[in-house]
């Protein structure tokens, strides 16, 4: 290019010295601030090896997506448990010992839920019993385990009449529609099992199973047709209209003329998929990960999809009649489409995403988790997982290296987490082939000495009735004039599931007020909680502090 | 008001920042040349230049790649004209995304083609070097297409990926391409042919010498008076006879484009059928040499030429390269002949075995005279309605005419080694005529399979040119 190496340094010259500029002027004109401050780096500390987790994701073609895990509190001690599924090998449920604000320990117990050929999990209270049920999907038939207390699970696929066939089950999600007490559930699969030789166009359709009007158990499956190779879904409500869809993210790798989809589950009718003349503008990537959240404050959820180098992050356009999403990845920088450290030049490959908030900051950061399908390539090997901080402007800073969360190791879920309730979120990552991955959040400190990096709260919701833990409510957090706003969602991410704490970074503020939608209902009033607290918040009683047993 | 000493204090903080300024310059001149590596990501969102336009640059990587192509459609088992034409739709198309991010007031086809909704988009603030993405897509595009290639063929691929560089030192001028920019645009370009072979391998065609055929092949055509029969002299089984359901480019129907009806099948000798017979044999009998000369010239038998696809794919190719066409020009000129040529295969393929029409050769052995075979080589071994040749040179001609004029005199240089060439041609609806007739005068299709042919060709190339390459 005639042009690109002399005009280079000009513009690097160009920026060195506006910025030797805003330097002089910073020390000489009294008064200027200067630039907005980079964001607080919260520093990650691998605990794998010390914490005791031993779990590895492996099997050939069926195993090259999946290798999910599920974090959730079965034992009501407030710190969540760890279920990471192993492909090939049998998954394992992981007993939270760690010690408050310390070291982050997991025990590996016998649970009745050591299956093979999982590749996926999601908590969620199917029957409303307090007692946090499991659904893992499977390369064949979807397990469901019904939750005793003290984390001990039964098989519950017959009690339940849950039928999901044996397809290679790759996605889920959950929610409650208008007026029931039992879930709705769906699940997506990937292409044809019988056709390993040419699958290309061989999806196989999802299923919806609904709650069965006699009550205590589900209806008949029914289909979620034309399938495309679902690979993530998640029930949110993106109209706010106070009834979810599914957002279906699919692969585009095998489908024949798919795209990804949006579908309307309107109650007592047959579920459909949004139109483009209802507004849904047809989109085709590697779809493998979904992360959903109101990044701009605009009040509907902003969804980021992950892919092979071509991620998305879908703002809303215009109001919330038609569900027509522009693409902002770029803008905000976070279209992650290559490794930024590592020095491997081929395009990422990204699973799991979500948003949540690691440096307790108050903006919203989003993590990424990447790897090589296997050995493709024209794709990166070296792939790092990314750490992205939101910052007050709406873009994001990549931290993922100087948190110390960068790893190489072929990632697929992944999990942010409290586990040792200290207010700072842990990370778990999936590898393909080689160990999962542990890592503490210490804050602005070490090991030895972790430090807050901003004030925190975290909030469970409690209602009565089916939908225990208020499953589709919005939550809207405030410090000063800004207000946080977060959807509690069952679904999403790469074949991994959260269902506990709620997070919320509140910066340098030590007090906040809170206020929740109840699902189907209206908000509730604000009330003041103090920071580095929790909470719960109950439908009935109201906000009240919740104490470590 | 400025005071002496406050002058004075501001002079010498100019000379102290002109210092501190030529100290940076010296030091950001360091890091670049010791980083050559370096490349940006989507957080370090610096515009560090505005690329050339794609435009800015000549066609030389598309001439050798579709060159090459040409050879390995000859070379490579399994490619068929059918199959040839769509490993050609695939590399136009490979060719042009990954440019026409490049092409300003052009736009991508995603959208427009059959089941594919999105493609990749460049990053707006990474410049890209156009010659260097086009190499990497098609180098990656050509190797995953003829992934059956011979070990000394893929070599082939992968000495033209990188000797390109060298070939064409004013287009990839290393003084003027950073080493970031090449990484990047390397990056982008395969990312570009994997996102089309993604789509590619579910159009139904992908890899028809092997899965596809396996479970194609217990096809029996159907019988009856003026049906198709294996023809001698090898009775081949019917070839590809599911091809018209591969999914087209552009027709969003092979319904869109359909040719008349043949002329009705008859056994009478005072028919039109039987005339169309008895023309085909006179011919036959007391061919010129011109007349034989043409049946050969655009016999482009696969195996041994790179197919009719190829043909008119080397004619473009060619005369790309002798108007110094820009690397835009030969994208959007690669899209649209190679899919076209594509489309017009799986309509002309729909229509073979939809009619099913006999072979002239069966034809007259069996009520004219059943010593007679084809004089100049053997009948291909699929139906006779319409001529494939006839279809797609149509379909060919009717593209180069919007791309080059209707009027261009022009030489075809494709069949130049096996001493047949160089012809010129005073425009190109007047070669894809004697393309079309050829066929009858080797006496392998009747003059209303080729008359069909044509209508049917020139209705793909007015669909396909009909695609929006600008907004």
């Amino acid at each position: 290019m005639p042009t690109s190496r002399s005009k280079a340094p000009c513009a690097l010259r160009r920026s060195a010295r506006a910025l030797l500029a805003v330097f002089l002027l910073h020390v000489t004109v009294p008064g200027w601030t200067g630039p907005a401050a980079s964001p607080l780096i919260a520093r990650f500390v691998e605990e794998t090896e010390t914490a005791g987790l031993q779990s590895r994701f492996e099997g050939e073609d069926e195993f090259m997506v999946g290798g999910g895990v599920a974090v959730f509190d079965c034992d009501a001690d407030g710190l969540p448990e760890v279920y990471v599924t192993g492909g090939v090998n049998k998954a394992k449920f992981y007993r939270n010992h760690s010690t408050r604000g310390g070291p982050l320990k997991l025990q590996e117990q016998r649970s009745g839920l050591e299956l093979t050929s999982a590749t996926g999990a999601y908590p969620l209270d199917i029957d409303g019993d307090g007692n946090m049920d499991l659904v893992v999907l499977r390369v064949g038939e979807v397990e469901v385990f019904r939750g005793l207390g003290q984390c001990k699970f039964e098989r519950a696929n017959a009690l339940w009449n849950i039928k999901t066939g044996n397809d290679w089950h790759t996605a889920f999600s959950a929610t409650w529609e208008p007026g029931q007490s039992w879930p709705t559930l769906a699940f997506g699969t990937y292409y044809d099992r019988s056709r390993p030789d040419f699958p290309w166009g061989t999806c196989t359709p999802g299923a919806l199973l609904r709650p069965d009007p006699k009550g205590g158990r589900f209806a008949a499956p029914e289909p979620l047709a034309p399938g495309y190779c679902a690979l993530s879904m998640l029930f949110s409500d993106w109209n706010r209209s106070g009834q979810a869809s599914l957002r279906v993210s699919n692969d585009r790798e095998y489908y024949k003329g798919g795209q990804e989809q949006l579908w309307k589950i309107q109650p007592g009718k047959a579920p459909t998929t949004y139109t483009a003349e209802e507004g849904w503008k047809r989109l085709q990537i590697w779809g493998m990960g979904i992360a959903s959240h109101d990044i701009d404050g605009d009040g509907y959820p902003d969804v980021f999809l992950t892919s092979m180098a071509d991620n998305k992050f879908q703002k809303l356009s215009g109001d919330a009649s038609r569900p027509a999403y522009v693409d902002e990845a770029f803008k905000r920088g976070i279209t992650a489409h290559r490794p930024y450290i590592g020095g491997d030049i081929h395009p990422s490959t990204a699973w799991h995403a979500q948003f949540a908030d690691v440096n307790n900051d108050g903006w919203s950061d989003l993590f990424i988790v990447k790897g090589n399908v296997s050995t493709m390539p024209d794709f990166a090997i070296q792939d790092p997982n990314n750490l992205l901080l939101g910052q007050p402007d709406g873009s994001f800073f990549e931290a993922g290296s100087v948190s110390g969360v960068a790893s190489f190791r072929r990632g697929r879920g992944g999990m942010l987490a409290d586990l040792n309730g200290d207010g700072l979120l842990d990370m778990v990552v999936v590898n393909r082939w080689e160990k999962a991955q542990l890592w503490r959040n210490v804050g602005s400190g070490s090991a030895i000495a972790p430090a807050p990096v901003g004030h925190w709260l975290q909030l469970r919701l409690r209602q009565n009735g089916g939908n225990r833990d208020a499953v589709g409510a919005w939550v809207e957090v405030q410090t000063g004039d800004r207000v946080q706003r977060e959807e509690l969602t069952v679904g999403g991410g790469h074949a991994s599931g959260h269902l506990g704490w709620m997070h919320f970074g509140l910066g340098e503020t030590s007090q906040a007020r809170v206020r929740v939608q109840w699902p189907g209902s209206g908000w509730s009033d604000w009330t003041a909680a103090d920071a580095d607290g929790f909470y719960v918040l109950d439908r009935q009683s109201g906000l009240r502090p919740w104490r470590a047993p | 008001m400025q005071t002496p000493e406050s002058s004075h204090r501001t002079t010498r903080l100019r000379h102290w920042l002109g210092q501190a300024m030529r100290a940076i310059d010296r030091a950001l001149a360091t890091v670049l040349l010791m980083t050559p590596l370096f490349f940006g990501t989507a957080n370090a969102q610096t515009s560090v230049t505005v690329a050339p336009p794609a435009a800015a640059y000549s066609a030389g990587v598309a001439y050798e790649w579709f060159y090459l192509v040409s050879q390995l459609l000859q070379q490579t088992p399994g490619n068929s004209p059918p199959v040839a034409a769509r490993s050609l739709g695939y590399l136009g198309l490979t060719l042009y995304e990954s440019v026409v991010p490049g092409m300003p007031g052009y736009q991508s086809l995603a959208g427009q083609l059959n089941e594919l909704s999105s493609l990749p988009w460049a990053q707006p603030d990474e410049p890209l070097h156009w010659p260097t993405v086009a190499n990497a897509s098609m180098a990656t595009m050509t190797r995953m297409m003829f992934s059956n290639a011979s070990a000394e063929n893929k070599g082939r691929i992968d000495l033209l990926e990188r000797s390109l560089p060298l070939k064409y030192p004013d287009d990839f001028d290393p003084a003027k391409v950073t080493a970031n920019i090449t990484n990047r645009s390397e990056t982008f370009g395969k990312l570009m042919a994997m996102a089309i072979m993604t789509w590619a391998r579910t159009d139904g065609g992908h890899e028809a010498w092997g899965p596809l055929r396996r479970n194609r092949a217990n096809y029996v055509p159907p019988s009856g008076p003026g049906t198709w029969s294996a023809t001698p002299s090898k009775y081949l089984p019917p070839l590809l006879s599911w091809w018209g359901e591969v999914r087209p480019f552009v027709l969003t129907s092979t319904q869109e484009c359909v040719p008349p009806p043949p002329t009705p099948y008859s056994q009478e000798s005072d028919s039109s059928f039987y005339r169309a017979a008895k023309e085909v044999y006179d011919i036959s009998n007391v061919a010129t040499q011109e007349q034989r000369q043409f049946a050969l010239y655009w016999a482009d038998d696969p195996g041994k030429t790179p197919t009719p696809a190829g043909h008119w794919s080397y004619i473009a190719n060619d005369l790309l390269r002798s108007q110094k066409a820009d690397l835009g020009r030969a994208a959007a000129t690669h899209v649209l002949l190679n899919m076209a040529m594509s489309d017009a295969f799986v309509a002309g393929w729909a229509a073979k075995y939809q009619y099913n029409l006999i072979r002239p050769v069966t034809y007259i052995q069996l009520f004219i005279d059943s010593n007679w075979v084809t004089p100049l080589f053997t009948t291909p071994n699929f139906p006779e309605y319409p001529s494939g040749h006839s279809v797609q040179s149509s379909a060919a001609a009717g593209v180069l005419e919007q791309q080059f004029g209707k009027n261009l005199p022009f030489t075809d240089n494709t069949h130049n080694d096996r001493g047949w060439g160089p012809r010129t041609f005073p425009n190109f609806n007047a070669a894809a005529n004697e393309a079309s007739l050829s066929r009858m005068y080797a006496g392998i299709h009747f003059r209303f399979g080729s008359e069909g042919g044509q209508a049917q060709g020139r209705c793909v190339a007015n669909k396909v040119m009909a695609l929006r390459l600008k907004p």
